[in-house]
């Protein structure tokens, strides 16, 4: 499916607790093209949150090569992450992490800032952009003012704003009921494709998996399967009906 | 990302929690308050104790002495011990020298000066470089100063010259006193110096005899009759001198009158009597330096005694008050320090609370792709706004505080103050009541040191800061 954005050769991550060697991940490879929506499904413990950590520069691997769109960024420093992550990669969270000092434009802002963008400029892209989410009455809101879909929104309002390449999603729908997760998922799917963004998903939710175009299983940090959607749970449209 | 955001950010989190920055910031203001204020008390202290050695005598005025032989009999070098001409052209080609003129004291059995036949000048005559009397600050009350291109003849009088002359034809009372009756009027002088004549003549020394001896054998005519023996000359006044009590010579009971001049009549009256000359190789017995300014007094002092004379000025003493001041004034200010430094260990533990509260947002803005240097930026800036707040709050209290010590202590020294006010001037009474100065740099430099305070606490907080992981302060629940 087109051009890969995503390449991960033979990584492994191995952790040191006290003595023992724990392999969290070990010998991964994969691809993921462009505009791909992607979901890595695995129960807890699996190495699949240490995987997209790895991916996204929070976490650095024991050994193996990751390019992102070209890029080889294994060796990466963490102000060169940091400014990689800026115009690259977008982030949603379980738990939203959203600033809870700041208004509702000014958290989905906050990657516009950081990228040194006028206050102006951002704003009215962030305004923008939680209209998109259906949130343009709550604008002004301090996250502790929302619900927690509504919060979820404004995090993915957030990871999509800088128009970022990737955007990961570490157990997106982890904290909410069945039906602000379809909301949720649906949305953020929504906005992956119109802006032809790639999305990767981790998540322990087969239902979860469902919106995706192709799932990666993971158990005991390894590739357990890779498959297209369709396979497995059919069309998400269908579903979704 | 931008300046103005991260002020903006690092604002906004101090806002957030008011009573903690309240508190913190609170801190500082008492800490900079101590010091400005305590500094402020020498500052008063240093300027009365200027103000109290300025009655006493001009600072910026050496005055050297010709140790009366001394120096040339015990001196290790030797050769520069005659104060002469010679001497005091070195001495006016010495860096900050501004003026310098010899003290010529003519002796009052050398001439006579007389008005209106009766009337004997009873003052002092000095010898001086008339044309740099404008340099040491005297002023003249009436007339004017001599321009340098004036006439060698031409004399000043001191301020209260016209009570010195008496009346040679009485025998008693001959001298009217210079004291306010009860209306407080000066009685009237015999002479009016800016409008009579006045005539000098050089006494022979039969005269001069006489005059030592005792006004009762010079009783009938000592004035006239020297007058009448020697050629008396008409004397130009240029002027009257305005009082200084700080001069030195004391420009009240004396005549001016040119160096060239006096000695010139000294000469005359050596030839008369035929004394020998001897004053000539001896020098001036006395000399005054002006400086440009109080701080450069003390190097000069150096350079004119490491030529061979005896120098005197307030520096001597005003140096070692000053030093005592300093001490003073360290302690104080020390005292102050000690609480700006808890406060300084204030600003770092909020900083380091306000951290370990912030770790997920720390960690969640690292993932947002905020750069290590931009985290450490905020948390630098707010550690510094809250030293600046603490420093601009701390100083203007400090001025408050100031004002009102100088109220008490107007209110406590308030006779005091206006004895001295009568004595010295108004000017200098007011300026002794201000126990407590703040000049514009102490104001400025407060500020600017609470700040420096405050980032200088905040930087290992920020270094905190940024060491947290973002994986583990985003996995914080």
């Amino acid at each position: 499916m087109g051009e890969s954005i995503i390449r991960i050769q033979d990584v492994r991550k191995v952790y040191l607790i006290g003595k023992e060697r724990v392999v969290a991940v070990g010998r991964i490879s994969l691809d993921i093209s462009k505009g791909e929506i992607c979901c890595i499904l695995g129960p807890s413990g699996s190495g699949k949150s240490t995987l997209l950590n790895i991916m996204a520069g929070l976490e650095r691997p024991s050994r193996g090569k990751i390019v992102i769109g070209g890029t080889d960024v294994t060796r990466f420093s963490e102000k060169k992450w940091a400014l990689f992550r800026q115009g690259n990669i977008g982030f949603v969270f379980q738990s939203y992490n959203l600033m809870p000092t700041m208004t509702a434009v000014e958290n989905v802002a906050l990657p516009l800032t950081f990228c040194g963008m006028n206050r102006e400029k951002r704003t009215r892209m962030a305004v923008q952009m939680l209209k998109a989410v259906h949130l343009g009455s709550r604008l002004m809101h301090r996250p502790t003012q929302m619900s927690g879909g509504q919060q979820q929104r404004v995090g993915i309002a957030r990871a999509f704003i800088a128009h970022p390449k990737i955007v990961f999603a570490d157990e997106p729908t982890g904290n909410l009921d069945t039906k602000t997760s379809r909301e949720v998922m649906e949305l953020m799917v929504a906005m992956a494709k119109k802006y032809g963004e790639t999305l990767v998903i981790v998540t322990h939710d087969p239902d979860i998996a469902k919106y995706a175009d192709r799932i990666l299983t993971i158990r005991d940090g390894r590739l357990l399967s890779d498959k297209p959607n369709h396979s497995v749970y059919g069309n998400k449209e269908e579903q979704a009906v | 990302m931008k300046f103005r955001d991260m002020i903006a950010m690092a604002v906004g989190s101090l806002f957030k929690r008011k009573v903690r920055t309240f508190l913190t910031v609170a801190g500082v203001v008492i800490g900079t308050c101590a010091i400005v204020v305590m500094l402020s008390l020498g500052f008063g202290l240093r300027q009365s104790m200027e103000n109290a050695l300025k009655q006493m005598g001009d600072l910026t005025v050496i005055t050297i002495y010709n140790g009366n032989g001394g120096s040339s009999s015990e001196s290790e070098s030797g050769s520069q011990s005659a104060l002469d001409d010679r001497a005091l052209k070195k001495i006016s080609e010495i860096p900050n020298v501004t003026a310098v003129t010899p003290i010529y004291y003519l002796s009052p059995s050398v001439v006579n000066v007389t008005c209106r036949k009766k009337y004997q000048f009873q003052g002092m005559i000095y010898g001086v470089a008339m044309d740099s009397l404008k340099e040491f600050g005297y002023q003249a009350a009436d007339g004017s100063l001599p321009k340098k291109d004036s006439a060698v003849e031409e004399i000043l009088f001191g301020s209260d010259s016209a009570y010195d002359f008496i009346d040679t034809k009485k025998k008693h009372n001959r001298r009217i006193n210079r004291r306010p009756d009860k209306k407080g009027n000066l009685p009237k002088a015999y002479v009016d110096l800016m409008e009579d004549k006045f005539f000098l003549a050089v006494n022979t020394r039969s005269d001069s005899e006489q005059d030592t001896k005792g006004i009762d054998i010079a009783e009938t005519d000592s004035g006239t009759a020297s007058a009448s023996k020697q050629k008396a000359v008409q004397l130009s006044v240029a002027g009257v001198l305005a009082e200084d009590y700080s001069k030195n010579p004391q420009p009240s009971d004396c005549i001016f009158m040119d160096i060239s001049y006096a000695k010139k009549l000294q000469e005359k009256y050596n030839k008369l009597n035929k004394i020998k000359e001897d004053s000539k190789s001896q020098g001036y017995d006395t000399a005054c330096v002006k400086v440009s300014s109080i701080d450069k007094v003390s190097e000069a002092q150096e350079s004119i005694k490491s030529m061979g004379f005896e120098v005197y000025s307030m520096e001597t003493q005003r140096s070692a008050e000053e030093k005592q001041i300093r001490t003073v004034q360290m302690i104080l200010g020390g005292l102050g320090a000690i609480s700006l430094l808890v406060a300084a260990l204030g600003i770092t533990n909020t900083m380091i609370m306000s951290i370990y509260e912030r770790t997920r947002e720390i960690g969640i803005m690292k993932v947002l792709g905020c750069v290590v240097r931009n985290i450490r930026t905020m948390f630098l800036i707010e550690a510094g706004a809250i030293g600046f707040l603490g420093g601009v709050a701390g100083t203007g209290i400090s001025y408050g505080f100031s004002v009102l010590i100088n109220h008490i202590a107007a209110q406590h020294m308030g006779s005091a103050g206006a004895e001295a006010a009568v004595e010295a001037g108004e000017a200098a009474a007011q300026t002794a009541i201000q126990i407590s100065i703040i000049p514009p740099w102490l104001a400025v430099g407060a500020v600017l040191f609470a700040t420096a305070v405050g980032l200088l606490s905040g930087l290992y907080p920020a270094n905190r800061a940024v060491k947290i992981s973002a994986l583990t302060a985003i996995k914080q629940e």
